[in-house]
């Protein structure tokens, strides 16, 4: 589904990302782990079209993405929700959730999707009439995830999706992205909770310095010492 | 006395209306799209020759020609920003702003001389049969023709208001505003946005250029002066309310007029007294957030 093949991506002068390869198959969810700075942002950034590429290339169901403006990219159905969750805090809940739905095809269909997302969280609903940005943390990354539905994304890439919430509610952040993939949406997953992402994901990807050094399924990376040793803090 | 000053309120209404219509269009594209443009006076200068020429040369009515005045500077504006905006959206804030400021500086220095070739330095004035009219009420004169501009002000900033809080575009440009890169993340065309977004602007500019025309006098250089107006009342309500600015526009406008009964010409002054201190107590400015 999508094959990003050996990019290489840069931070104005600075290399941020050498010859990365990725691939993602149909309904799999599937995990960039790596330490802060890593590249990860980088990596989901480049695949949304926010960051040019140097070289490389992206497909994604046989379109190349990586000469497509961003907003072409979103029509393709690659959605991410980035890291701060980047909401419209002045606007009210509703009307984040409409901009979900900006474009053409899914905005024909949200009579359908804004009851699904209502009924995936219910205080979305109760809250529909706030304004984004007076909701705590964890209300937040619902609303984020939720107005990334709206778009009914094909791929949902989920970038930090913990940061600064409370253990529990990762928790329930972590099951609603369990519900979606197995509802049929392929999943990429940035992380540094690694731990927590490799039980989550069925594969996963480490990324240190730009390179990718890693990857397999989930399980045999989670035994796996060296992994153990650099992230798990159980060497 | 008290009618003196009731007639000089009313008057101040008729000029502030003027303040907030200059103003909207500026604050629009300075909240929207982080630039600041010195050359919006410009385009209302441009706005009301256009509606000069429409009324000297096809004899059509100012009022009825408004909308063609707005679609035309729709027009103007956005192939102004693809021709010499378009490329800052790149840019980082401080650096947008700064490089906005020298374009709108050579906007400022070069539309002028344009229309010094196409209509003289003369003052112009845009004189339908009825301007001049006017009818009193409990012994205040009102003019015909300032009371549909105060009119046709309240109408542009209800329904830019009604735009940007109704419509699935409007809330995009809202959205554009607070967060461009999660604007991208949505399937917003943000150049597009910012293209349309400022066309909206000038055409409000162009919109107060014909009431400039018909309520004062136009000539090539009156553009800073709009851009100054627009400014002082932009620092006084705030970034980013429509009705703000336009109250704030009504605030400076009154207080001119009234200012004038007791200091004469010097109450000019008043509007960047306010500006100042404002600045220093309220940067937020009276309608903005913190």
């Amino acid at each position: 589904m999508l094959e990003v093949e050996n990019i290489d991506v840069y931070h104005g002068q600075i290399q941020a990302l050498w010859q990365v390869s990725l691939k993602i198959a149909d309904g799999e969810l599937v995990a960039l782990v790596g330490a802060n700075g890593a590249g990860k942002s980088t990596i989901v950034e480049s695949i949304s079209g926010l960051l040019p590429l140097a070289g490389g290339s992206i497909g994604f169901n046989g379109v190349r993405l990586d000469k497509a403006p961003a907003h072409k990219i979103v029509e393709q159905g690659v959605c991410l929700i980035p890291e701060e969750r980047g909401l419209f805090p002045g606007l009210s809940v509703l009307e984040n959730l409409e901009l979900g739905a900006f474009l053409p095809e899914s905005r024909k269909v949200r009579a359908e999707t804004l009851p699904f997302v209502f009924d995936l969280f219910p205080v979305l609903e109760s809250r529909k009439d706030q304004k984004a940005g007076t909701m705590s943390g964890g209300e937040q990354q619902m609303l984020a995830i939720a107005r990334a539905l709206m778009s009914k994304p094909k791929l949902l890439m989920c970038d930090e999706p913990s940061l600064g919430l409370a253990p529990i509610v990762v928790k329930s952040i972590f099951k609603v992205i369990k519900q979606i993939n197995q509802a049929g949406v392929s999943v990429l997953l940035v992380e540094q909770n690694v731990k927590a992402a490799l039980s989550l994901a069925k594969r996963a990807y480490i990324i240190e310095n730009g390179h990718v050094t890693g990857e397999g399924e989930a399980q045999s990376l989670l035994n796996d010492e060296k992994v153990k040793d650099a992230y798990l803090g159980t060497g | 006395m008290i009618a003196l000053v009731a007639q000089t309120f009313v008057n101040g209404i008729n000029v502030g209306a003027l303040y907030g219509l200059a103003a909207v269009g500026l604050s629009l594209t300075f909240g929207v799209m982080k630039i600041l443009n010195i050359g919006h006076g410009e385009f209302l200068m441009v706005g009301g020759y256009v509606a000069f020429w429409m009324l000297r040369l096809a004899g059509i009515d100012p009022f009825i020609g408004l909308p063609i005045v707005a679609v035309v500077l729709f027009l103007f504006g956005a192939v102004s920003y693809k021709l010499f905006f378009s490329t800052l959206s790149g840019f980082h804030e401080e650096q947008k702003i700064k490089n906005s400021l020298l374009i709108g500086f050579g906007l400022f220095l070069v539309f002028p001389q344009i229309a010094r070739l196409l209509w003289t330095g003369d003052e112009r004035a845009i004189t339908p049969f009825y301007s001049g009219g006017s009818f009193p009420i409990l012994g205040i004169r009102f003019g015909y023709v300032p009371l549909a501009g105060v009119l046709v002000a309240v109408i542009v900033i209800l329904a830019l208001h009604l735009f940007l809080k109704k419509t699935y575009f409007g809330k995009s440009v809202r959205g554009t505003s607070e967060n461009w890169k999660a604007a991208k993340l949505m399937g917003i065309n943000v150049n597009r946005t910012y293209m349309i977004t400022f066309g909206i602007g000038t055409a409000i500019a162009g919109v107060a250029g014909i009431l400039v025309g018909l309520t004062q006098s136009l000539s090539p250089g009156v553009g800073m002066e709009w851009t100054l107006k627009a400014l002082i009342v932009v620092v006084l309500a705030g970034i980013g309310s429509v009705g703000g600015a336009f109250f704030a526009g009504l605030i400076l406008g009154v207080l001119e007029a009234v200012g004038a009964i007791f200091m004469g010409p010097y109450a000019v002054a008043l509007g960047l007294v306010i500006f100042l201190v404002i600045l220093m107590f309220r940067p937020q400015g009276l309608f903005g957030k913190a």
